[in-house]
């Protein structure tokens, strides 16, 4: 293929997409590994050495590793079955339980921990009532490893089954119908046709899951920390908060050694991914889905009952404990009361996080659509090999754990910016910066997408026509793509407005965010409270998720994760 | 790109009105819960000062502080922590300045500092809370917590977080009867530590655990709204903390600052923390009335030198026992 000469315009556009990549994410993880492993006193070796001869962090280091390979097990088993009944069988309703599957996903973490606290403790919202609580005078069994790693495993299953089901749709469907001809049993086509033809996809899957928990923060600061069982992101965490900037080397040291675990899964997840390109590269038709007969019911059964538990038992009870008056009140209809709510509106701090997330949520989508147009433009019908690079590197903030990209924040920004001497360090806009880094590829890939599936002869009618290249951007590029660009907003303010794990170290009083007022309030003891903003946040996020669907259609397939 | 411009400026309106706006930074360990309420009733009598709120466990707060402070940027002009102890190693820190005139009488003098650096602003003591549906018998004492019917059940605020577990921890420790051994043999009933007074609440009135030690008005406030827990005062005596406020040297504006202490000093304040189940300091105001007859209340105590000086030295220990915050 062959693409015009460059112009003037398409200049000035890869100077700004390459500013913008270059500032915003480059230079923050740059300076984090260049300022930690090379600057100040001692040598890599030293601070390595250094860090670990801490028991704390040795074990910090092994749990982290133990959740993140327990919890992308747990997720594998999960989500493969799952997608396995849904995308093989003839189970009935599919497009709901493929929604309720991806409920964990649309929930951020910090809420997922929350409603399960209420849902598994001794006084129980939902379970008390019917006698299944836990005796009282036990203490909640989440507060630990295993609570941990089950809530990383289930936050994670929709990863694994999303992956998954794309392989599944991947396999050609003559293969299942020559096992079927051939005589083999349904269990024996999944285990001898379909599961070696997947592995790809349950390896990519696997290590996308292991990568997400070992980045998690809110799981594990809110079950993890009462439990005494810290991982990386959690003690990067409490040293910060504690120590202050004074330690930013050593919170330094410990994000690249939580870089290197997650880089790991990563390349695994490239490796397995280019693996399953090459083999799975001639699709087809799929295969008519398998008849359960009469266990369809005892299936169906069994799915339902493991996503009421996932999906709906959670935020029932977080509902629930945002209506209680106080704690240990068992919940009835005479005892509701909205003073939760009431407090939200009247705690100057909790109205404040509502505005910040949301202008946040805002700015971040805003900002990164704006970039993502040139961006893609140039990427996609330019063909321009700076922008392409460009492409891969602004994946690494969202890739790499949340907690790394704020410490990178943290020690490129405390000082005063150059030139207009002003710290960005303990305001809003470098909660900013970092999401404009952290969900530039949520808004990219959609528009990436979108712009793939355009006919070029467009663009070219638009230079013959003597369009400049921002004339045809503009003009017949931007309305096309719209659509997944929209959806793409969505995604960013979404990921924004539910974010805690980059705001955790970056807010200051005055700068709350939403996720963090949810995290501070529990931790202060005031969890009525906190359910209460909880339910307020989710019921934003599902609306959004249904206006999204209802507004894009059928032009967004593939970009919505939870359509079908 | 219009719609960009629109929101940058509504963030850039947002901020100055939230953040850099406030013409006084408190940092305290109150809850936030009741320091809505207290802003709210500073803001009837000083309605053009806005006030801006940092809350967290008074060990965190301090060592925020300390923070800020070695990097020559404290951002809080009004300090308001559990802990006299903590209060006094500031002063002599040179932190905080002294508020001569303020408006001390109608207070006992051991409630503030001599040389008016910090004003104690309530009594609060530290007691027993136990869950009444858990079926376990009413304690009376802090023995009783070593006993079998309290094994693994007993929960209690960590020093690494709390102002007044340091000073529940630095008094009871010098206890004749009690001293170290009877952390020991917590240690060996199966007790732990949980962060703050909050996290014992939940824990007790969620029916996690059948006891707690806490402070009073954290325990008689869920009792007062509902949760099925009780507060003791235990026989031996309670220990106590009198939240103190002070204003830093380095306070932006002095006056501002001095308007908050007074009024935290008032007879309106005193009220209301009265209704929010705090014991006032200020004479001729009642305590709640569901603490009950306080008359017989004993109050243990330590010399405060001797806590300041162990203050490390304990919460090592402490960590040690039942492991760090």
């Amino acid at each position: 293929m062959n693409v015009s000469p460059r112009s003037g315009g398409e200049y000035l556009m890869l100077a700004a997409v390459t500013f913008y990549v270059l500032v915003i994410c480059v230079v923050p993880l740059g300076r984090l590994f260049f300022e930690t492993l090379f600057l100040g006193q001692g040598d890599i070796f030293s601070l390595v050495a250094s860090l670990l001869e801490s028991r704390t962090v040795l074990r910090a280091i092994g749990n982290t590793l133990e959740a993140g390979l327990g919890s992308a097990l747990l997720s594998l088993t999960m989500g493969t079955t799952m997608a396995l009944i849904i995308g093989l069988t003839d189970i009935r309703h599919k497009t709901l339980l493929v929604f309720m599957l991806l409920v964990p996903m649309l929930i951020p973490a910090q809420i997922t921990a929350v409603s399960w606290l209420e849902l598994a403790g001794p006084s129980s919202p939902v379970l008390a009532p019917l006698g299944y609580a836990l005796p009282q005078g036990m203490r909640n069994p989440l507060y630990s490893r295993e609570g941990v790693i089950l809530l990383l495993g289930i936050e994670h299953a929709a990863m694994v089954f999303l992956a998954v089901r794309a392989g599944l749709r991947a396999i050609p469907g003559d293969l299942v119908e020559a096992a079927r001809c051939a005589g083999a049993s349904p269990m024996r086509i999944i285990i001898s046709v379909i599961l070696p033809l997947l592995h790809p996809s349950l390896i990519a899957g696997a290590a996308l899951a292991f990568t997400a928990s070992i980045g998690n923060f809110g799981i594990p600061a809110l079950l993890g920390i009462p439990g005494r069982y810290l991982v990386l992101s959690t003690l990067i965490y409490q040293r910060l908060s504690s120590f202050g900037p004074a330690v930013l080397k050593d919170v330094g040291g410990l994000s690249i050694i939580l870089a290197l675990m997650a880089a790991a899964g990563l390349l695994v997840q490239y490796l397995a991914g280019r693996r399953s390109r090459v083999e799975l590269v001639h699709g087809g038709k799929p295969a008519p889905p398998f008849n359960l007969g009469r266990y369809r019911l005892v299936v169906e059964a069994v799915v339902w009952l493991i996503l009421l538990f996932i999906s709906v038992l959670p935020l029932l009870a977080l509902i629930e404990t945002a209506l209680l008056p106080a704690l240990g009140v068992e919940f009835a209809l005479s005892t509701i009361t909205l003073d939760n709510f009431f407090f939200i509106f009247e705690h100057d701090a909790s109205r404040r996080a509502f505005v910040n997330s949301t202008l946040l949520g805002l700015a971040a989508a805003g900002i990164v659509i704006s970039v993502s147009f040139p961006f893609a433009y140039l990427v996609v019908i330019r063909k321009n090999r700076v922008a392409a690079v460009l492409n891969i590197v602004a994946d690494a903030p969202f890739a790499l754990p949340g907690i790394v990209l704020s410490i990178a924040c943290i020690i490129a920004f405390i000082r005063p910016l150059p030139m207009i001497h002003y710290s960005l360090y303990n305001t809003i806009w470098i909660i900013l910066v970092a999401y404009m880094a952290r969900f530039l590829a949520f808004g990219l890939h959609p528009v990436l997408a979108g712009m793939a599936q355009f006919d070029r002869s467009l663009e070219e009618a638009g230079q013959v026509s003597g369009a400049t290249s921002f004339q045809r951007l503009q003009r017949i590029i931007i309305p096309l793509v719209a659509p997944s660009a929209m959806s793409g907003g969505i995604l960013v303010f979404m990921g924004a407005f539910n974010e805690l794990t980059v705001s955790s170290l970056l807010w200051s009083s005055g700068n709350e965010t939403l996720g963090v007022m949810i995290y501070n309030l529990y931790d202060e003891g005031n969890s009525t409270g906190a359910a209460a903003i909880a339910v307020l946040t989710v019921a934003v996020t599902f609306a959004l998720a249904w206006a999204t669907t209802y507004m894009a259609g059928s032009r967004s397939r593939g970009i919505l994760p939870w359509q079908q | 790109m219009r719609f960009l411009i629109i929101i940058i400026i509504l963030m850039t309106f947002c901020n100055t009105i939230s953040a850099s706006g406030a013409d006084l930074v408190l940092y305290t360990s109150q809850p936030q819960k009741q320091m809505v309420k207290v802003v709210e009733l500073f803001n009837k009598k000083y309605p053009d000062i806005k006030v801006e709120v940092y809350r967290d466990g008074t060990t965190k707060v301090l060592n925020k502080l300390q923070a800020e402070l070695a990097a020559d940027s404290p951002r809080p002009d009004v300090l308001m922590i559990a802990d006299f102890v903590a209060m006094n190693s500031l002063k002599k820190q040179g932190v905080l300045q002294p508020y001569v005139n303020a408006p001390v009488a109608g207070y006992d003098s051991v409630q503030y500092d001599a040389e008016k650096y910090f004003f104690g602003t309530k009594l609060i003591t530290t007691g027993i809370i136990y869950n009444t549906k858990s079926g376990v018998p009413r304690p009376a004492s802090w023995k009783d917590l070593l006993k079998p019917e309290a094994k693994n059940q007993v929960i209690m605020p960590s020093p690494l977080y709390s102002g007044a577990a340091v000073i529940h921890v630095g008094t009871l420790t010098e206890q004749p009867g009690f001293g170290w051994e009877y952390y020991e043999k917590l240690a060996d009933n199966g007790a732990v530590a949980g962060k703050g007074n909050g996290s014992v609440r939940e824990a007790v009135a969620r029916g996690e655990k059948a006891y707690g030690i806490i402070i009073d008005y954290m325990a008689i406030g869920a009792r007062k709204k509902g949760s099925p827990v009780d507060f003791v005062f235990p026989v031996e005596g309670v220990t106590s903390i009198n939240q103190p406020i002070a204003i830093l040297k380095t306070a932006k504006n002095v006056k501002v600052a001095r308007s908050f202490v007074d009024f935290l000093l008032s007879r309106e304040a005193q009220e209301q923390s009265v209704r929010q189940s705090y014991i006032p300091l200020l004479r001729g105001v009642n305590p709640p009335a569901d603490y009950g007859d306080l008359s017989n209340l004993r109050v243990m105590s330590a010399d405060p030198d001797v806590i300041e000086k162990k203050t490390e030295e304990n919460k090592h220990k402490f960590a040690e026992m039942f492991g760090g915050a």
